[in-house]
């Protein structure tokens, strides 16, 4: 994974929001060199996420690519389904980005059965950027303008998106590794369960 | 601290310094009790009485990006003057260790064991608890590569020799994240219904092969146990009637988390006829069994027995306790699947012992204990 580096061990791909936006997604719209170029371009049709090993940047347990907006969200066995609310990634005060969370469901549209698998789709809001895309752009996002809190998406750049695409476990939203900074489920259920220890044996 | 790779005064966009468990223990600790150089200076040595969970941040820094966690070797010299526990005090609090222990393996075999601690402010019992988590990382002994064999060995490794030596610590700061996976949108994901879901994974067991209810059970039962230390003796041949009553208040616990793994079938207390059969598989087994562990076979049957296993299922952590069984440890540092490595095993060897030490004889026991099984 990340081939591009010789860096010591323990260094990880592990990019926050606003370095996706502002290090690799718009220096792909703007078609400047990305570096380190690790990132690769997918094709517009979907993969299913469980796919996508070998294709797309594996960082841990989760795979980054870039890929063209399409309409549909789908894939050959299911689809992705935004949930929850975007989320605006900032940059030196600024709003760079756009940051959308899906959830794949197997199945048909409407009757399929949910997945652990979730994306974040990162896209960029063209503020500063020059766009170098093609330019047909928002015509595919514009059925979600309703959820977006101030009408970002008349900014938003052209269709050129970044994914993130891990399988969610624990019902938390990212853990890297499977390790790391979070705790997990059982974790949690010990630290809660030491303050009935605190109260039924005082003297320990 | 600045990071220089190669005359390149940074690291790249988007590369964290975020090291595995793996990496953390084979690489870093390895390199560092073997008192080898470390390529990066990226994780310092602390003096863990004497550094307050919110100055790492500043002292354990790499590089100037944004970090959620923080690394430090410790070296663990600091005891109390009496018992073997490590003094993980500090001048404004100290960290208590929570859960249990848990084993790291890599692809191939067990490389170290993993303490989760929180830091509490003030002082012990009266403590306030925080956010501040630390993960403590030790090497397994060495020796145990070539004789984790043996339960013996293994119990050894897992509590023997823990108490000393360097460790490498991950600190940071619990979350309150349940907000982000579902954030309440149009779906009907209200965000509430996070923790549950969270729950609802722990049960299922979707994550890491760990047996949550198990591990629940356990870790419940560990003030239980506390508590049997205090109103009976500790378990004899001869303690066997205070034992039973004790006992059988686990028995529920102890059927349900091995009927569920479908692993070791304990017959209808009505039944000890129906026992004969997993005998067969003494002779396998019989090799295994040192001097030592003939010796409690010999001393502690029947109830007493029982006792011990069921304990050594209930104890929570090894930190806790300072007891020298190493049965007991044993189940205590593993995960949920080693501690079922240790039921199998102990079954087997009860088996193996034959006579008095057949396990059925738990069961018949239940009812007024007959001679041979007191003897």
């Amino acid at each position: 994974m990340g081939g591009a580096t010789n860096l010591p061990p323990g260094f990880h791909f592990f990019p926050s929001d606003e370095e996706l936006v502002v290090h690799f997604l718009r220096r792909k719209v703007s078609l400047l060199p990305c570096h380190p170029d690790i990132i690769p371009t997918l094709l517009p049709q979907r993969y299913n996420p469980w796919e996508l090993n070998g294709k797309a940047l594996q960082a841990g347990n989760q795979w980054y690519f870039f890929c063209h907006l399409t309409q549909s969200r789908t894939s050959s066995n299911g689809y992705w389904n935004p949930i929850g609310a975007d989320e605006t990634v900032t940059s030196g005060g600024r709003n760079v980005g756009l940051k959308k969370t899906l959830l794949f469901s197997i199945g048909e549209p409407s009757e399929g059965i949910r997945t652990n698998w979730i994306m974040h789709e990162y896209h960029l809001l063209d503020g500063d950027c020059m766009a170098g895309g093609s330019g047909n752009s928002t015509s595919s996002s514009s059925n979600r303008k309703s959820h977006r809190k101030r009408g970002h998406s008349s900014m938003e750049s052209n269709n050129w998106v970044l994914c993130r695409v891990f399988e969610s476990s624990c019902g938390s939203q990212v853990s890297f590794h499977g390790e790391g900074t979070e705790l997990s489920c059982l974790d949690e259920v010990f630290l809660s369960l030491d303050d009935y220890d605190e109260v039924s044996l005082p003297n320990k | 601290m600045s990071i220089s790779v190669n005359g390149q005064s940074c690291v790249p966009p988007g590369f964290r310094f975020h090291p595995t468990e793996e990496e953390l223990l084979n690489y870093y600790l390895r390199k560092k009790v073997a008192a080898e150089e470390i390529d990066l200076d990226v994780i310092r040595d602390v003096d863990l009485n004497k550094l307050e969970p919110w100055d790492i941040q500043e002292r354990c820094k790499i590089g100037s990006g944004p970090q959620n966690d923080w690394y430090f070797f410790s070296h663990k010299d600091k005891k109390y003057p009496t018992g073997t526990r490590t003094n993980r005090a500090t001048a404004a609090g100290f960290w208590k260790a929570t859960g249990r222990d848990k084993a790291i393996y890599n692809s191939l075999h067990r490389i170290g064991m993993r303490k989760t601690l929180v830091f509490y402010k003030g002082r012990a019992p009266h403590g306030q608890k925080s956010d501040w988590i630390m993960h403590e990382y030790r090497l397994d002994d060495p020796a145990t590569d070539t004789a984790a064999a043996t339960v013996a060995a293994a119990a050894a490794a897992a509590d023997g020799g823990q108490e000393d030596g360097w460790v490498v610590c991950r600190v940071f700061k619990k979350k309150h994240h349940h907000k982000e996976y579902s954030g309440g949108g149009k779906n009907g994901d209200g965000g509430g219904k996070s923790a549950a879901a969270a729950a609802q994974h722990a049960y299922s067991g979707g994550s890491s092969g760990d047996d949550a209810l198990d591990q629940i059970l356990q870790y419940m039962g560990r003030s239980c146990k506390q508590e049997q230390e205090h109103i009976s003796p500790p378990p004899t041949a001869t303690a066997s009637g205070g034992g039973r009553t004790t006992a059988s208040r686990y028995l529920r616990p102890i059927d349900t988390v091995l009927a569920g793994h479908g692993f070791m079938k304990l017959p209808p207390l009505e039944s000890p006829s129906a026992a004969a059969t997993p005998a067969m598989s003494s002779s396998s087994t019989t090799p295994m069994i040192t001097g030592d562990e003939h010796l409690l076979l010999h001393h502690r049957t029947d109830w007493a027995m029982m006792d011990r296993l069921v304990a050594s299922h209930l104890n929570g952590h090894s930190d806790a306790a300072a007891d020298d069984d190493q049965l007991c440890n044993f189940a205590a540092a593993g995960d949920a699947d080693a501690s079922l490595a240790f039921y199998s095993a102990a079954a087997t060897r009860l088996l193996a012992g034959g006579n008095d030490d057949d396990l059925w004889s738990f069961a018949r026991s239940a009812a007024p204990p007959p001679p041979s099984a007191t003897s």
